[in-house]
């Protein structure tokens, strides 16, 4: 059987795709890539739909031996990888033999590498996601992240296609400072005028504090003039700001209802890049318009359609 | 009634019905949710109803605000004719021992009722689902008696017993699976909430109605309940 064998599950790495759909309402997460740019490019590389499983790497430390010729490509955090004590360069395809062993290293500039392979990884199905819910203990492998030991089948391609790689040009950078667009809504009124310039003016920093489910950011406290909302949905994005008046965004695996008081949501294609930030990283707010959110999905998501692989 | 569409993001609008817990409210709630669930939009990924809310995720990349809610607006406008969704009555059978319900002497000392007044208040009331949220199939019940509302436990416990049925201020729910939470645990159910074998996943959806049923302990034991 092809596939990878888990030599060492690294830090926390799980297999996901777009995520989760249509069970909110009965509390299943959305869950999916923490960045569908790196994710949609690995996936591209190696000539998979945009929603093919990749396996999603947060910080690294994974060691991967192949069971047969595979083709591959890895985009997102630089965590240094090495095979037959070579450095695989990210952003470009790999062929693999069988016995190779893929060593990932600790990434210092991002968060999360996506490694995907050419025909996808044959890993359970799960609600209609081939997703991991961490803390639902769901999808991907037995909903967990991956230990020792662990199998992950791929199928079998004979037909090992030709190297392929990002242009220079489009391969992102990872800034330790970056701005990310919001659409005010839900309760923005809840929040007063001097409560908004505080909160558009101000840099926040990820000291670290959160997982696939959301981050917390610190710097400036607002306060809202609530403390607490009925219960109520949350969208990907959604910035709530609790009594401690400190932002955190919710992301991927967020909790489907909250009752925090909301200044509005960071739209899909900036949280991308914020769950990419570094611990230590800064991060600033600025308001957007509809019209701008629209212009800003659409320009991502047509670049994968106009390469014909979403 | 009057419903109020926000942006919430750029793929989401949220539909406000009210602004507390109502059983009117939350009757106009489930309505727009079982009309536009039947509706089966192509493009709405997400709907999500909560007690006086309704979110709609849809297809960005084919649909916008306004035109999610003119497709909203003219379903639920037609809807309102429409015979009201039939809801299920669901009955779940709980253990009510002091060895599963692990905060029923604490209850007693706070309320000044017995065992016995605690769990009679309790399996009295038929239950409305008004969300569902915090795990898969934790679904919010309300309301209980007024006599047993009480506040969450200072100190939220790291691991509630999987199937446990517990209170907390006017809503009642069964934890799903074990989970960290701070709501005081009055009995334990042997019946699955979440499982991949039921139609929908879930046991209860919203706008169920609910009951609770007493059980011996043997009969718990006997359904498949563990201690």
């Amino acid at each position: 059987m092809n596939g990878f064998l888990v030599q060492n599950g690294g830090i926390q790495s799980s297999i996901q795709d777009v995520g989760r759909q249509g069970l909110s309402d009965i509390g299943l997460t959305q869950s999916g890539a923490m960045d569908e740019l790196a994710f949609g490019y690995a996936n591209m590389l190696v000539g998979n739909t945009f929603n093919t499983p990749a396996l999603e790497i947060a910080i690294g430390g994974v060691v991967l031996e192949a069971q047969g010729v595979m083709r591959i490509a890895i985009c997102g955090a630089n965590m240094q990888i090495t095979c037959k004590e070579k450095v695989l360069a990210l952003w470009q395809t790999h062929t693999l033999q069988k016995g190779d062993v893929l060593h990932f290293s600790f990434a210092s500039d991002a968060q999360f590498a996506y490694l995907a392979v050419e025909g996808g990884f044959q890993t359970p199905y799960a609600y209609g996601s081939f997703s991991t819910s961490l803390k639902e203990g769901l999808g991907g492998i037995e909903g967990r992240k991956l230990k020792v030991g662990d199998f992950l089948l791929v199928l079998a391609h004979q037909n090992v296609g030709e190297k392929r790689k990002i242009q220079e040009a489009f391969v992102p950078s990872y800034p330790e400072e970056i701005t990310v667009r919001l659409l005010k809504g839900y309760q923005e009124e809840r929040f007063d005028a001097e409560a908004q310039r505080l909160f558009f003016g101000s840099t926040y920093t990820f000291k670290g504090e959160g997982d696939r489910m959301g981050y917390r950011l610190s710097g400036e406290k607002i306060v809202p003039s609530v403390t607490g909302i009925l219960s109520e949905p949350i969208c990907y994005g959604a910035v709530q700001i609790p009594s401690h008046g400190e932002p955190i965004v919710l992301l991927k695996e967020r909790q489907t209802i909250g009752g925090y008081p909301k200044i509005g949501s960071v739209i899909g294609v900036d949280c991308f890049k914020l769950a990419q930030l570094k611990t230590g990283g800064k991060v600033r707010f600025c308001e957007v318009t509809l019209d701008e959110a629209y212009r800003a999905t659409y320009t991502f998501y047509d670049f994968f359609k106009n390469i014909g692989v979403c | 009634m009057k419903r109020v569409y926000k942006i919430a993001s750029e793929s989401s609008v949220i539909l406000y019905f009210g602004e507390s817990i109502d059983p009117v409210v939350s009757k106009e709630v489930q309505k727009a949710y079982h009309a536009l669930k039947e509706a089966k939009v192509e493009g709405f990924y997400e709907l999500i109803p909560s007690y006086a809310s309704l979110m709609v995720v849809y297809d960005v990349l084919s649909l916008t605000f306004d035109g999610a809610c003119e497709r909203i607006e003219s379903i639920l406008s037609h809807a309102n004719t429409l015979l009201e969704h039939a809801s299920n009555i669901v009955t779940i059978p709980v253990y009510y021992g002091l060895d599963a319900g692990l905060d029923l002497e604490l209850l007693c000392e706070e309320k000044g009722l017995s065992v016995e007044e605690i769990i009679a208040l309790h399996v009295k009331s038929i239950y409305s689902v008004y969300a569902i949220g915090f795990a898969p199939g934790f679904a919010y019940l309300g309301e209980i008696d007024a006599r047993l509302a009480t506040a969450r436990l200072a100190n939220p416990r790291k691991a509630v017993p999987k199937g446990s049925v517990a209170i907390a201020d006017r809503q009642t729910a069964v934890y799903p699976a074990q989970s960290p939470g701070g709501w005081k645990v009055l009995g334990r159910t042997p019946t699955a909430m979440f499982d991949a074998t039921y139609k929908g996943l879930s046991l209860l959806h919203v706008g169920d109605s609910v009951r609770f049923e007493p059980i011996s302990k043997e009969m718990f034991l006997k359904l498949g309940g563990e201690l």
